[in-house]
């Protein structure tokens, strides 16, 4: 007992049951020992300090508890054990192939520290590579490595609560935090994952991916081929694309956070030859783009839908490419993007796309309309048809005299003169009079306002001074006739002046 | 070229600034409108704790773009002229001061007085943005001020230049308000106009926006809120691909040029004409 207090004792498990009492009370003594009897304690320090050896002792079920420490070997897992890390244990790669491998299904990982895997790209070293079903990697910490965790043909892999940090490696050089290829029911929740390049999801049904943050890599979220897929309540920031969903049918977005997410692509949700999506209830902030529709719906009789969803400071709210159609706006609020809705190519046929249902349309911040019965719908439509717009749909380069009055000036050109005014390119029957902001969304993390008010106040008491400077006496004047000038300025000059 | 001679000529523009009824006007109208601005980009949906991230620094351009060129250019043109028509110019070169002195003294005096507006303006706008809790970067907000006083310094330089060139102030002041009219308007319409027709490459067209300096600013303020300038379209992806992290500096040395050159020959005219 004493031994394996210490933890260098290989206990087979059959010797384990009948001890089972007497380990109890020694759980009430000393808290080290774990609930697991029947497995293996590694210790960097112990004589049984190598991960390697400890899993060719153990059988399939076993649990192998790892302290501490670092372990400088690549791993193999090819038996179904379950390895559990106390006080982050690290396994190192050294900087060459991939760290962890396994190759037995149901294997769980939790509580390590993975980290410097090689970066070959074509060789594809990761930090964690699955090859086999049931996998569950939680509570990890991925750090250095280049793709992160690797699911391929693993179906029914859970991926919970790690924290993934890639290679500082220019973006194009970064591997994928997290892949999974040919894995359907895969689970992804509650991970962490910064300065990756795509969290990116192949050929896998029945996908779940929820609660997760990705941020400052190339694509937040990538779905190529993904059937079924629901993605809720992620949050997304900082990538060049926040969600791009490729040819894949009856994905539900619903409940995400895409914000800042810039760059030449740069779009909150990309669309690409998707069937039935549906996108609801999320919020897309000061994006390039806050969602890019190309060819979506694919087929002629699916449909997109987006419901509920706030579009709020981005460049453009929604873009469609000139032949979207069939898709379904209701209910979203879009607020103070610099264009609500662009048409590329300035094709002004949105008529496919529906923007009214059930009497019920969006709600528009640049709506001028009123609503004379109060019952929160406006009683004239929504149009857009800005000259502006129209012309910078056409030629993206007027997109240089943006902010400038000129834009106005153009614009109200188009008011005063309906000569020149464009064809309305979408509109909404019956828009909302308020938005409707979706609850229980992850939060943006926002900047303190503590140097604002220093700033602001330093601006007022600068022009305090300023305001000063035209009352002091300034006594210093040597020169005589100038100090005549200085007193003459003071009394008669002013005011003969005014007279 | 004497210190002591400007700063009491600084001091005496700023006096007759603050008698001057148009500068308070403009000031009063800067703040308002640029409290006004904060207000409304706010309150839409400050409620829903979004805040209008560089929504109110994009409307602050606008407004800049359009009072601080009139302020300055209105407020140029009046000064030489003004003080020749009423022969106070005169009186002025009786005294022991270089014509050097007399112009930095009055150009310095009247960029303090702009200074005063922008930072009234700035500031109150600025501490309704922190009340309602605005994310706009307090440092991107001090180099939106600085370049809107940049600006400034560039109207006021254009003004004193049509005041040095034109004999009557009123002659002076609807000089000023064309060349206002056509740097805020006709410039950017007719350069839109050509860029429509003649289907400018991007690069012609960007190099074209800076003979504005309505643009560099433009530019400058939206590379200072948004650390790149990819919402101006493709225009703008080619400036920040062409000029890299050395664009910020690149347009600010354009501005400058666009302040000194005119003061300069704003100098050289005022030499050749004498005071009356």
């Amino acid at each position: 007992m004493v031994a394996l207090r210490k933890g260098w004792s290989i206990m087979p498990r059959r010797y384990c049951w009948p001890l089972f009492p007497l380990l109890l009370l020694l759980l009430a003594l000393v808290p080290a020992i774990q609930a697991q009897s029947h497995g293996r304690i590694v210790t960097p320090q112990g004589e049984f300090n190598s991960l390697t050896e400890a899993l060719n002792l153990a059988e399939s079920g076993d649990t192998i508890e790892v302290y501490g420490g670092v372990y400088d070997e690549p791993l193999l897992l090819d038996k179904s054990v379950n390895l559990v890390g106390y006080d982050w244990p690290v396994i190192d790669g050294g900087g060459r192939g991939t760290v962890v491998k396994l190759v037995a299904p149901d294997i769980s990982l939790r509580g390590f520290v993975i980290r410097n895997s090689g970066d070959s790209l074509a060789e594809e070293n990761s930090g964690i590579a699955v090859e086999a079903p049931g996998a569950v990697l939680e509570s990890n910490r991925l750090e250095d490595t280049l793709f992160g965790i690797y699911l391929r043909e693993a179906a029914g892999s859970t991926i919970r609560d790690n924290t993934i940090t890639s290679k500082d490696l220019p973006v194009p050089r970064r591997g994928d935090p997290i892949r999974v290829w040919y894995s359907n029911d895969v689970l992804i929740e509650d991970n962490v994952v910064n300065k990756g390049r795509d969290v990116v999801l192949w050929y896998s049904e029945r996908l779940t991916v929820r609660n997760n943050e990705v941020s400052e890599g190339r694509y937040g979220l990538h779905f190529m081929y993904c059937d079924d897929a629901t993605i809720e309540n992620n949050l997304l920031t900082n990538n060049s694309v926040g969600t791009f969903l490729m040819y894949s049918r009856r994905l539900h977005l619903f409940g995400n956070t895409i914000a800042h997410n810039r760059g030449p692509s740069g779009f909150g949700v990309g669309l690409k030859d998707m069937d039935d999506a549906i996108i609801e209830n999320n919020l897309f902030l000061d994006n390039r783009i806050g969602a890019h529709l190309d060819n979506s719906p694919r087929e002629v009789n699916s449909i997109g839908r987006f419901a509920g969803n706030v579009f709020a400071f981005n460049d453009v709210g929604v873009n469609l490419m000139p032949s979207v159609r069939h898709n379904q706006f209701v209910s979203n609020s879009f607020v103070d993007n610099e264009e609500q809705v662009g048409i590329d190519g300035g094709g002004g046929r949105s008529q496919d796309n529906v923007w009214t249902i059930d009497g019920q349309g969006n709600y528009w911040s640049d709506y001028v309309g009123y609503d004379g019965d109060a019952d929160g719908l406006g009683d004239v439509p929504y149009k857009a048809e800005r000259l502006f717009e129209n012309l910078m749909d056409q030629n993206s380069s007027l997109r240089l005299f943006l902010y400038s009055p000129a834009e106005q000036a153009v614009d109200f050109a188009a008011r005063a003169i309906p000569f020149v005014k464009p064809q309305p390119k979408m509109m909404d029957e019956v828009p909302l009079m308020e938005p409707v902001m979706p609850e229980d969304l992850p939060a943006v993390p926002e900047a303190s306002q503590q140097p604002m008010w220093l700033i602001s106040l330093g601006m007022l008491l600068l022009a305090v001074f300023i305001l000063s400077l035209a009352t002091i006496k300034r006594s210093k004047t040597k020169e005589r006739g100038l100090r005549l000038l200085n007193r003459q300025m003071n009394s008669d000059l002013g005011s003969t002046i005014s007279q | 070229m004497d210190l002591e001679n400007i700063l009491t000529l600084t001091q005496k523009e700023l006096r007759d600034a603050r008698r001057n009824r148009w500068f308070i006007l403009y000031t009063v109208a800067f703040a308002g409108l640029a409290l006004a601005l904060a207000w409304l980009a706010l309150s839409g949906v400050g409620t829903y704790g979004l805040a209008g991230f560089g929504r109110t620094g994009a409307s602050l351009i606008n407004l800049v773009l359009l009072i601080v060129p009139l302020m300055g250019l209105t407020l140029g043109a009046m000064s030489l002229a003004g003080e020749r028509e009423r022969g106070t110019l005169l009186y002025l070169f009786t005294q022991p001061i270089a014509q050097i002195e007399l112009l930095l003294g009055k150009f310095i005096g009247l960029a303090l007085a702009m200074l005063l507006a922008l930072l009234l303006g700035f500031g109150l706008s600025g501490l309704l943005i922190a009340w309602q809790g605005g994310a706009t970067q307090a440092e991107d907000y001090l180099l939106m001020m600085l370049l809107a006083f940049i600006l400034a310094l560039v109207s006021l330089s254009l003004g004193f230049l049509i005041s040095a060139a034109v004999g009557k102030s009123a002659t002076a002041v609807g000089l000023a308000l064309f060349l206002w009219l056509l740097l805020v308007f006709f410039g950017d319409l007719g350069l839109m106009g050509t860029a429509i027709v003649l289907r400018l490459d991007i690069d012609q067209l960007f190099t074209l926006a800076l003979l504005n300096p309505l643009q560099l600013f433009k530019m400058a303020a939206i590379l200072a809120i948004r650390s790149n300038l990819e919402v101006l379209g493709p225009a703008g992806t080619y400036a920040v691909r062409t000029y890299g992290s050395q664009l910020m500096v690149f347009l600010i040395a354009v501005l400058a040029v666009w302040a000194l050159l005119p003061l300069a020959i704003t100098h050289y005219l005022l030499g050749r004409r004498g005071v009356l």
